[in-house]
């Protein structure tokens, strides 16, 4: 089911913080600060406020947390608007990714309110007053809102996600047909915007060797292209305690996906394609 | 950011601390194992079920002729065959759990080691002693 509205979520909601644990490497003196409250919009009506996670790892100084206020009467729908808003006119120098603004591209993903979404299809109707915009966690942070995705994209090529064929390479387009087709649904529309990885407490414990539910998803992906040839090869490159059975079906991935998939599932489909050919 | 690399929480390697990502990525490559833990562990799971089921009844049935009704029904082959399928059952899937856990949360190389051996020994020994215990009860 897709989530449309944050009506449609629990009120029994997950804590929105964990504890770190003592290798992950912070120091005792890391701690969020606060940060400037700027102020409120003259004149405006409808204010929502942003607290959002500050971080320059130049300046040597801990964390903080900005405040900004938001005259919705004078912003675009989405938090991503709100964000632009604030970097046009409020702070210049708050800084994000963010391309497409339409949720195709996955670069503005982020943390709101304790959940990963991407910034630019979350309405700000369906935030908290205040909302609290952080990083995408178990990501180191560059700057502010920019988590690092080098480790995230490094396991992604791990897997090779890329077409493996030994037949001739035909003059035309590799066919495939209709059904074959619809096996790839539920993978091939992941933007890789690493919501669900950020979000799966097996990797943030396991990370350095758990693939992650992005990664392994996109490794089901080119499990089941009917073009690939080398089925056999990725099952045994993921047949491993650490890569893949490191997933104890947690299920934030599939709770978190803004774009309404399921890694959980495909996850479990790899894992009975393994059992599949072993008996 | 090129210079730029992903900090190793665990220190797992330092000596590769400018190796590149996809090198940290691959680590040690794939173990090429663990569908085998993977159903054992459901296996187990769903033969636990009617198993255990079975044991509380039982045991609830018996438990008014104390100690002497329930040696007497663990005579029973049908019955010793049974709970010695339970115990190597229920602490083979304790083995197998708790390897995952030891897995998940423990980092410092050494000490996984030691923990994994313990639990591996411990569930072993106590599926050997549940064992014996309940077919010395029987065939007394």
């Amino acid at each position: 089911m897709l989530i449309k509205s944050s009506k449609q979520v629990s009120r029994w909601r997950n804590p929105k913080r964990f504890p770190v644990s003592r290798n992950s490497g912070a120091s005792p003196a890391s701690r969020i600060e606060a940060g400037v409250t700027w102020p409120e919009p003259e004149g405006a009506t409808r204010v929502q406020h942003l607290q959002v996670y500050r971080y320059d790892p130049d300046s040597g100084r801990n964390p903080r947390i900005d405040t900004y206020a938001i005259d919705r009467d004078k912003c675009g729908p989405m938090l991503l608007d709100a964000l632009i808003k604030i970097k046009n006119e409020i702070d210049p120098t708050l800084t994000f990714r963010r391309s497409c603004r339409e949720g195709v591209c996955g670069s503005c993903a982020m943390n709101i309110d304790g959940s990963n979404w991407l910034a630019c299809i979350r309405s700000l109707d369906e935030i908290n007053e205040p909302a609290t915009v952080y990083p995408l966690n178990n990501m180191d942070v560059v700057k502010d809102l920019v988590g690092d995705q080098t480790h995230a994209l490094a396991q992604y090529t791990s897997i090779k996600p890329w077409l493996r064929s030994k037949t001739p390479a035909p003059t035309r387009e590799r066919l495939q047909s209709p059904e074959e087709r619809k096996r790839l649904d539920g993978d091939y529309e992941c933007i890789l915007c690493f919501c669900c990885t950020s979000g799966c407490p097996s990797h943030w414990w396991n990370g350095d060797r758990f693939l992650g539910p992005a990664v392994l998803l996109q490794a089901h992906r080119w499990l089941v292209d009917s073009r690939d040839e080398a089925t056999g090869e990725r099952l045994d490159e993921l047949e491993d305690p650490f890569k893949l059975y490191r997933c104890h079906t947690i299920l934030n991935c599939t709770r978190t996906c803004p774009k309404g998939l399921n890694p959980g599932k495909k996850i479990a489909e790899v894992k009975l394609m393994i059992q599949q050919r072993r008996s | 950011m090129s210079e730029w690399h992903r900090r190793d929480p665990l220190n797992r390697n330092p000596a590769s601390a400018r190796a590149s990502a996809l090198y940290r990525a691959i680590g040690l490559g794939s173990a090429k194992s663990g569908a085998h833990h993977w159903w054992l562990q459901r296996m187990t799971a769903v033969a636990l079920v009617p198993l255990l089921l079975w044991l509380v009844v039982s045991l609830l049935a018996h438990a008014r002729g104390g100690h002497q009704a329930v040696a007497l029904w663990l005579g029973r082959p049908a019955v010793a065959v049974t709970m010695a399928v339970l115990l190597v059952a229920l602490f083979w899937h304790m083995k197998l759990g708790l390897r995952v856990i030891v897995e998940d949360y423990v980092h410092a190389d050494r000490v996984k080691f030691a923990a994994l051996a313990a639990v591996d020994l411990v569930c072993v020994a106590l599926m050997a002693i549940g064992v014996f215990t309940s077919l010395y009860l029987a065939f007394r």
